[in-house]
């Protein structure tokens, strides 16, 4: 059988960097393919390429026995490409059958609600994607707007769907729907390019598996047979140090105190985290956990409630106070809160010390001895940069994590707030945050560890809590955990 | 993701804020826009039937062709640079300043207002006047800052109307306390002797222009070597950012605000002691509004600023002796500056 696409030899450079270095990929029809690979491996600089949003250097792409060469996403998607991206590209205050119809030729130039609506429905029953297509978009989950992407391609006549770490921002039970619409995409002959960091999903829906390593595929295996350690060793070209499990051991006095607090999103909520102790808070993202953290943190504010950290009250103290005291936080949008992309890695490590030594003296800053401790900080945690003056949009997304941890870490705080820190991260960089947190905590810290990702939270917490509506829905030891108890308590109240 | 690690880390950061400021290719990039405008300038004048070579030398030699001349040019480079870098520091935190009209005139009011009220000598005459005239650019900014943080109105709105409101003010106090009665139209008596500012003999080059490099200068320092610059271009690159570092939006906006209202208040002081020697209805000939264009043409890098303040200075300074000489208005230095802004933007706003 001819392949649906075939890439052969793609490069594509930026600068010194080759991003892809030669690679070549088929698509057989009706296969799901997985593309795995590090941050910085060239998944992303690929599917670009083969979605016509970066020409590529060399190489040829024929796609359902069409070579696709000079080619934009509009053409990209005429030819039977759809890609679905991490973060939807959905209108959220139309409908769904309007977001359908919302730049797609064949809807017509008069507006045909009614019968798209018809082919919504249709498709929807066919592949299982329980849509309404009355539905607004703002009132839907994430896993159901994910389909109304995945209705778009199917409505368009797409043969090769690209789905971007399709189960990062999705529920367990949301995860178990998508793999089923999968397999039935898979079963109408449509061919699919899963681009994943999940080992466990890979092993469940993938026939063949692609890893990238800087630029060039370093490993592809049929998935049957394969096992997960093979997986990874393939994917990080060592073995995986298996998490240090937590040691028991007896935690200090508390440390963070929170009593009734409550605020926009969540609440009310108490916990108590003690010294040398990490509290996992898992939970499907958008039950509070941003607002929770936030206003740990001093950039939202309580509207009730108290927050005590190490014996002092903070409720109402501004974050520069809250920095002092000892707070440290890693939030989930690293993309403009964590960090400034357009700086350099030397200011951005000094974004939340500006005021001290060694950054500053007085209102001044002092740049010498700043740039000797970024260029530490940068050998201690292992960022790699050009220098503490290259700007950080550049670096990978596990490099510019690490800036993050070594500023707050560094910093040796008394209580760490971290939210969704390992997100994106390749198995190589969560394991060296997970590690940091780890250290810190076994240096006397409290943790407070928020991640949707239920497999970390239960490998690094010593205490583990469910969020669910904005509420605590239970707490359990780490060591006690049950799973199903977990699932019930993240299923939460009902909508 | 990285290049090979660079050999010299640390020179590379002490360098560093020149590099950024004038980013690699940004310099040439904005140079080739002048260029291009004054390209498109002289198709223009060759269209209206006349040698674009002479019309510029006109221009040149109206610009810098005699002491005089140099000394008009810098004057009028004055006020751009003051109000330019102020904008700047403005953009830079992601605040659209566009009140420095408003503000120049409000500072000539102060500088008149002291400088009539308080007959003090020489030099602390116009040391008086002058920070009247920056206290009332403040305040004027104040107002505009006040609405803008208390009544969450964008501040692109409350600087550009109040704008109009303080060129109505200068009407107003020159028909009531500060003008001069039976001068035929708005304007206030000369003012006294010890508050006009030095003048450069046979230049005639006021000494505003140097206090306005040595502004430009002290604001470049800020905006890279200070706590305070650092916060500035934090909260213009990503205001959640700012927020996680623990910087005070409203603090942030407020200093800025007074920062640039104080310096175009100063540029309208500097303009009535050291250019009419009184305050003169609409003696801003539209300064706030090109401090803009300057800023964006100097990349928001108040260093920078002073060869594109200068660059303004003297096409307008040229513009009149173009005019007499060759015969081409001198209005077509007001399309070089709109095409050196178009262009300019198109060669610097990053693409998304």
């Amino acid at each position: 059988m001819a392949p649906l696409l075939k890439m052969r030899g793609m490069v594509r450079t930026f600068g010194a960097l080759r991003a892809n270095d030669g690679i070549d990929l088929d698509v057989q029809p009706g296969q799901i393919l997985g593309l795995l690979g590090e941050n910085g491996s060239g998944k992303s600089t690929l599917m670009k390429v083969l979605f016509g949003m970066l020409p590529p250097d060399a190489g040829t792409i024929i796609f359902r026995g069409r070579e696709l060469s000079r080619h934009h996403p509009r053409e990209a998607m005429a030819a039977g490409i759809a890609m679905i991206h991490q973060h939807f590209m959905l209108i959220e205050a139309m409908t769904v059958v309007e977001n359908v119809m919302l730049g797609w030729q064949q809807a017509g130039r008069v507006i045909r609600t009614a019968a798209i609506a018809a082919q919504v429905r249709e498709a929807s029953r066919r592949f299982g994607l329980h849509l309404d297509p009355a539905a607004l978009v703002a009132t839907l989950p994430l896993g159901r707007r994910q389909r109304v992407e995945i209705l778009k391609a199917i409505l368009r006549d797409a043969e090769l769907l690209i789905l971007d770490e399709p189960t990062s921002n999705l529920a367990p039970t949301e995860i178990a729907d998508l793999l089923t619409i999968l397999r039935r995409l898979r079963a109408e002959g449509k061919g699919i390019i899963f681009i994943t960091h999940k080992l466990p999903e890979v092993l469940e829906i993938c026939d063949e598996v692609v890893v990238l390593r800087d630029g060039r595929v370093s490993g592809r295996a049929p998935v049957a047979g394969a096992s997960r350690a093979r997986l990874a060793e393939m994917m990080v070209g060592r073995d995986l140090a298996r998490a240090h499990k937590p040691v028991p051991r007896t935690p200090g006095g508390v440390r963070l105190s929170v009593s009734d607090l409550t605020g926009p999103g969540f609440g009310s909520l108490s916990l108590d985290v003690r010294g040398g102790e990490i509290l996992g808070v898992a939970g499907v993202d958008g039950n509070g956990q941003i607002e929770l953290t936030d206003t740990l943190a001093g950039m939202r504010r309580a509207q009730a409630g108290r927050i005590v950290l190490d014996g002092r009250d903070i409720t109402h103290a501004p974050v520069a106070a809250r920095v002092q005291a000892g707070l440290a936080y890693i939030p989930a949008d690293r993309a403009s809160t964590a960090l400034v992309r357009g700086m350099s890695v030397a200011e951005n490590l000094m974004l939340r010390d500006s005021g001290s030594s060694p950054y500053a003296r007085g209102p001044f800053l002092t740049p010498v001895p700043a740039a000797t401790k970024a260029q530490k900080l940068m050998t201690e945690y292992d960022i790699r940069a050009a220098g503490p003056s290259a700007v950080v949009m550049r670096l990978s997304g596990g490099n510019q994590q690490k800036i993050v941890v070594a500023r707050e870490l560094d910093r040796a705080p008394a209580v760490l707030v971290a939210h969704q820190a390992a997100w994106g991260l390749d198995p190589g960089a969560t394991r060296f945050v997970l590690d940091q947190v780890i250290a810190l905590r076994d240096a006397g810290a409290a943790v407070v560890y928020v991640s949707s990702e239920l497999e970390e939270v239960l490998e690094i917490s010593d205490r583990i809590a469910v969020m669910a509506g904005g509420q605590f829905a239970g707490e359990m030891p780490t060591a006690e955990a049950d799973l199903k108890q977990i699932g019930l308590w993240m299923a939460g109240r009902p909508e | 993701m990285m290049a090979p690690v660079s050999s010299l880390p640390i020179t590379a950061f002490k360098g560093r804020a020149f590099r950024l400021q004038l980013r690699e290719g940004l310099a040439g990039r904005i140079l080739l826009a002048v260029l291009l405008s004054i390209l498109c300038a002289a198709a223009l004048v060759a269209l209206s039937g006349h040698n674009p070579v002479e019309a510029f030398g006109a221009m040149a030699v109206g610009a810098v062709g005699s002491p005089h001349q140099i000394g008009a040019a810098l004057n009028r480079t004055t006020p751009y640079l003051l109000a330019g870098s102020g904008v700047a520091l403005c953009f830079r935190a992601g605040i659209i300043n566009i009140g420095a009209e408003g503000q120049i005139a409000v500072g000539g009011i102060g500088a008149t207002a002291a400088a009539l009220a308080f007959p003090l000598d020489a030099p602390f005459a116009v040391a008086a006047s002058l920070l009247s005239a920056a206290a009332a650019g403040a305040v004027w900014a104040g107002f505009a800052t006040a609405i803008h943080l208390g009544r969450r109105v964008h501040e692109v709105l409350t600087t550009l109307l109040l704008n109009f409101v303080a060129l109505l003010l200068v009407q107003q106090v020159l028909a009531g306390p500060l003008g001069q009665f039976g001068a035929g139209f708005l304007q206030s008596p000369e003012l006294p002797r010890a508050a006009w500012l030095w003048r450069m003999p046979s230049f005639g080059a006021h000494s505003g222009f140097l206090i306005a490099v040595v502004a430009a200068a002290s604001l470049s320092f800020v905006l890279w070597r200070t706590r305070f610059g650092f916060a500035l271009r934090v909260a213009g690159s990503s205001r959640p950012a700012a927020a996680y570092a623990g910087f005070s939006l409203p603090r942030l906006t407020w200093s800025v605000m007074l920062l640039a209202g104080a310096l175009a208040g100063l540029a309208g002081g500097i303009e009535v002691l050291g250019v009419h020697r009184r305050l003169i209805e609409g003696f801003s000939l539209g300064f706030g509004f090109k401090a803009v264009t300057v800023a964006l043409l100097g990349a928001l890098e108040p260093l920078a600023i002073v060869p594109a303040s200068l660059f303004v200075g003297l096409l307008e300074a040229g513009s009149l002796s173009m005019q007499r000489q060759v015969g081409v208005p001198s209005a077509l230095v007001v399309v070089i500056e709109g095409l050196t802004m178009l262009f300019v933007l198109a060669a610097t706003v990053r693409r998304a």
